[in-house]
């Protein structure tokens, strides 16, 4: 009885050893690291956006196996720049969406136009910029002031076109100024006790082009703190991304 | 023993005759010769496809879904109509299976009928096999126009699909262009108006409303080319998202033509009203969406306790007729509607005066006071704070002001602040089990009225109004329960066909178009609204001078219709409307000292900001879906 017992534990040790293969996956995992920013074409200087998904994204499409390939997507950080240590190696087809003149254009037929996506073999660490046309650029005319009388803060910046492409001259809906107590400060994240915008009807927006845009903040701020603040503007084209100027920190006393 | 073996031949014999054929239809599932041999089979068939047909009625929510029970976060506090205590933010649709699925099941049902009725047409008289062949092309474009409105172009599938028949790659049909869509649309309801007879039984389709369908679908194809500013190309040259400016003027010439096929075959319900009489005004508006023999009506959804039953009244009837699940004014139609209407006292901006030349309220006698002029479509659609619903007096009023009031009263908050109201000075009560507050004369008073405002309880009148349309006017409280409604829901109404025909007119005029006299075609239909609701008349055809008017008109009449959402949508302006907006409310309070009553107009009190997400204009291809095939090109920002 005893040996038939060992006999039997033996056999499921046997069973055992060879029920799993010692190999810990088919493919290799994705050990590609891909980074690069997304400049200015003009000026050289990152396009600022928004984190998340109605900001900037990376587009990849692996072309490994299909021409056609569901694409994958990953959104870029709010200072233009973007890094995916994630990526398997192989060969993709890149682009990027966002606030700007898109890189794959079409005509009204639908041919493709214009196509400034990157083809390449990414493996090991690539990098990969893209130079592109925002609709607007938005600046600072001068630093924020902090009005101590309301305790609000006051901004003056002005947004010109990026471009001069004649199909994306659309209307600039409204310039928005977003106030947030994180440095994550944009049209995803606000807070809209305290943030203000200025909307524009029809053409109104485009005479305000080039022209200094004054905004304060609603409400009265909280004192003793720090606060992000961030402007930005948009046009009429598509999904109405916000072209932003950089973040600058206002301290409240 | 030789005999036993006979025997058993024998009996073995007798036995091979037994089955004369073992493939036989399953007894227990129906067949097509059971369903399409008779006029009572197709009913049944096309019975199953109309409670199936995509209305956004009373039980859709974009956040719920379709033919769904339990609607406490309201269609229209999503698109400023109205506020919800369950819904404070601008939503997509959430809900799973997402339309995508749904649609195409029905697709495959008329699909089915299509060509499975010829097969047996002999059976039937050959006008009847061609209206319901009609019908069913009928429910295919509608089905069609709910999907296309949520995603642009969407798969053609106009045969039944087989499988495992059909290898896998033949399945995987990629989407079609939006404009496909449309004019696909535009061929079925056509094939359908010219197949189909004059007349149908309540409930179901008949040429006309396939025309009225038509004027619908070609309206909102004709703004999306006109406003819409998303493109999306598939790799064969196929416009998924966006249909060409060009075609603009083609789709409103077709949505104004269908709208006029209508014309003398349906009529606005008229029946209660009376020429300068606003009650009587009033009262024929409250009636028309519950008589059965309107006019007005072109497509009906029917209900029918026990059987097939919703909760509209339980959900949205006043506070204090609530019923016994609890639930109430889950819709509150807010300040921003309200100042849409006439004969209300308003500044020179277009929003409420409730403040003198002094800047100090305006006192009244009575909360009535302040809508005594009120268009009386405006009261047939809500209930202002006073005003009677099934017999009794709506008391709405935010709190009572104790303070001095001998020389007026100044704002309680400065002009757009969104604060909380001060304390002092004020009463409220925080739910409905109120307190009563001692007035100078001695007398008891609740700080707030029967149906509110609360502060901390949702379940009033958080806008300072609640809603009217759709609520029984006489259903005992006992009944007003979930499950127990059973009003009839009206899907198209002439007033509808109207508007269409209205903005598709001003639409071509605006464009320059010479074909009829559309600006005078606009105008007409316009007063015929106005005149019929007891708003004040356009004086002359100079007055109709923006699109606006048009779509103003249309969000009065068809408000909590849950039409509005797809308007705003494809008009492309709730991003505008909805870019971190706060929506108003009107506040009453009494005043302590006087007797008196005030209001005060300011922003939601909650601070609930909508901001509607550029995206969602065209709504995400689910993800299974496209796992299923990956043709299916998602759109764009998803």
């Amino acid at each position: 009885m005893k040996r038939q017992l060992y006999l039997a534990g033996l056999c499921f040790a046997l069973l055992l050893n060879n029920a799993c293969s010692k190999k810990y996956d088919n493919y290799p995992e994705p050990d590609a690291t891909l980074t690069g920013s997304i400049t200015d074409l003009a000026t050289g200087k990152p396009v600022q956006t928004e984190a998340g998904s109605n900001g900037a994204r990376i587009r990849l499409d692996e072309l490994s196996w299909s021409a056609t390939p569901t694409p994958y997507y990953f959104y870029a950080m709010q200072d233009g720049t973007y890094r995916n240590t994630k990526i398997f190696s192989a060969k993709y087809r890149i682009s990027v969406e966002g606030a700007f003149v898109p890189l794959i254009q079409y005509d009204g037929a639908g041919n493709i136009t214009v196509d400034k996506s990157q083809t390449l073999d990414v493996k090991g660490s690539a990098k990969v910029d893209f130079k592109v046309e925002p609709f607007l650029n938005v600046d600072w005319v001068s630093d924020p002031v902090y009005n101590s009388a309301d305790s609000t803060i006051t901004v003056k910046v002005k947004f010109t076109r990026g471009n001069s492409n004649p199909s994306f001259q659309n209307n600039v809906t409204d310039v928005f100024l977003f106030v947030n107590a994180t440095t994550y400060v944009g049209n995803n994240n606000y807070d809209n006790r305290y943030s203000n915008k200025i909307s524009y009807g029809g053409t109104a927006g485009n005479s305000q082009i080039g022209q200094t845009i004054t905004i304060t903040t609603r409400d009265k701020l909280p004192g003793k703190r720090s606060y992000f603040i961030r402007v930005g503007a948009r046009v009429d084209y598509g999904l109405k991304y916000y072209n932003y100027t950089d973040i600058k920190t206002v301290a409240v006393p | 023993m030789k005999r036993k073996i006979y025997t058993l031949v024998a009996v073995l014999a007798y036995c091979l005759t037994a089955c004369t054929k073992l493939d036989i239809p399953p007894m227990n599932v129906i067949q097509d010769k059971d369903v399409f041999t008779s006029e009572g089979g197709i009913r049944i068939y096309m019975a199953r496809a109309y409670s199936e047909l995509p209305l956004e009625d009373f039980r859709y929510s974009q956040t719920r879904g379709l033919n769904f029970f339990w609607i406490i976060s309201p269609p229209s506090a999503n698109t400023g109509e109205a506020l919800s205590r369950d819904l404070g933010s601008s939503t997509t649709e959430t809900f799973n299976p997402a339309y995508w699925e749904l649609g195409y099941r029905l697709i495959r049902e008329m699909n089915y009928f299509m060509q499975t009725l010829p097969q047996y047409a002999k059976n039937f008289q050959d006008a009847d096999v061609k209206h319901w062949l009609g019908e069913a092309r009928f429910i295919r474009a509608v089905t069609y126009m709910a999907l296309v409105k949520r995603y642009g172009g969407v798969p053609i599938v106009d045969k039944v699909l087989q499988y495992p028949d059909q290898k896998p790659e033949e399945l995987k049909i990629p989407r079609a262009s939006e404009e496909a869509v449309y004019d696909f649309i535009a061929a079925d309801l056509d094939y359908a108006y010219n197949n189909m007879q004059a007349t149908s039984v309540s409930g179901r389709a008949n040429k006309y409303t396939a025309a009225a369908f038509k004027s619908r679908a070609m309206v909102y194809a004709g703004s999306i080319a006109k406003y819409n500013q998303v493109t999306l190309f598939d790799g064969s040259q196929q416009r998924l998202c966006g249909i060409p400016a060009t075609k603009a003027n083609t789709y409103f010439k077709a949505a104004y033509d269908a709208a006029l096929l209508l014309e003398g075959k349906y009529s606005l319900y008229k029946k209660a009203w009376a020429a300068g009489d606003k009650q009587a005004q009033m009262q024929n508006y409250i009636n028309m969406f519950f008589d059965a023999g309107s006019p007005e009506n072109i497509l009906i959804k029917g209900y029918h306790y026990p059987e097939s039953v919703h909760g509209y009244d339980a959900y949205n009837v006043p506070r204090q007729l609530m019923g016994g699940n609890g639930y109430s004014a889950e819709v509150n139609p807010t300040l921003n509607f309200v100042e849409m209407f006439d004969g209300l006292p308003k500044n020179p901006d277009g929003t409420i005066q409730t403040l003198d030349a002094s800047g100090k309220y305006i006192m009244y006698n009575n909360t009535m006071d302040l809508f005594a002029n009120a268009e009386p479509r405006l009261r047939a659609t809500v209930i202002v704070p006073g005003d009677e619903f099934k017999k009794e007096k709506i008391e709405i009023y935010r709190g009572i002001y104790t303070g001095d009031a001998t020389n007026g009263i100044s704002r309680l908050l400065p002009d757009g602040s969104t604060s909380n109201y001060p304390t002092a000075n004020i009463v409220a009560s925080p739910n409905g089990n109120q307190t009563p507050y001692k007035l100078p004369d001695g007398t008891l008073r609740n700080p707030a009225g029967k149906s509110g405002v609360f502060t901390a309880d949702g379940t009033c009148a958080i806008s300072g109004f609640t809603v009217r349309k759709y609520l029984v006017p006489d259903k005992p409280t006992a009944e007003v329960l979930e499950n127990r409604a059973d009003q009839t829901w009206i899907e198209m109404r002439y007033a509808e066909v109207l508007l269409n025909r209205a903005e598709a007119a001003y639409e071509l005029y605006a464009a320059g178009q010479t074909g009829a006299n559309y600006l005078q075609d606009a105008f007409n239909a316009v007063n015929q609204i106005r005149d019929r609701a007891g708003a004040n008349l356009l004086a002359t055809t100079a007055d109709l001078n923006s699109i606006n008017i048009v779509r103003n008109e249309r969000r009065k009449e068809l408000a909590f219709e849950n039409k509005t959402w797809w308007d705003l949508k494809r008009w492309r302006i709730i991003d505008k409307e909805q870019n971190g907006t706060l929506y108003r409310v009107l506040m009453p309070f009494y005043v302590a000292q006087t007797g008196k009553y005030f209001f005060d107009a300011r922003t939601d009190e909650r601070n609930n900001r909508y901001t509607f997400d550029t995206r969602w204009y065209y709504q995400q291809i689910p993800a299974d879906q496209i796992s299923k095939s990956q043709n299916l090109v998602q759109n764009l920002g998803y």
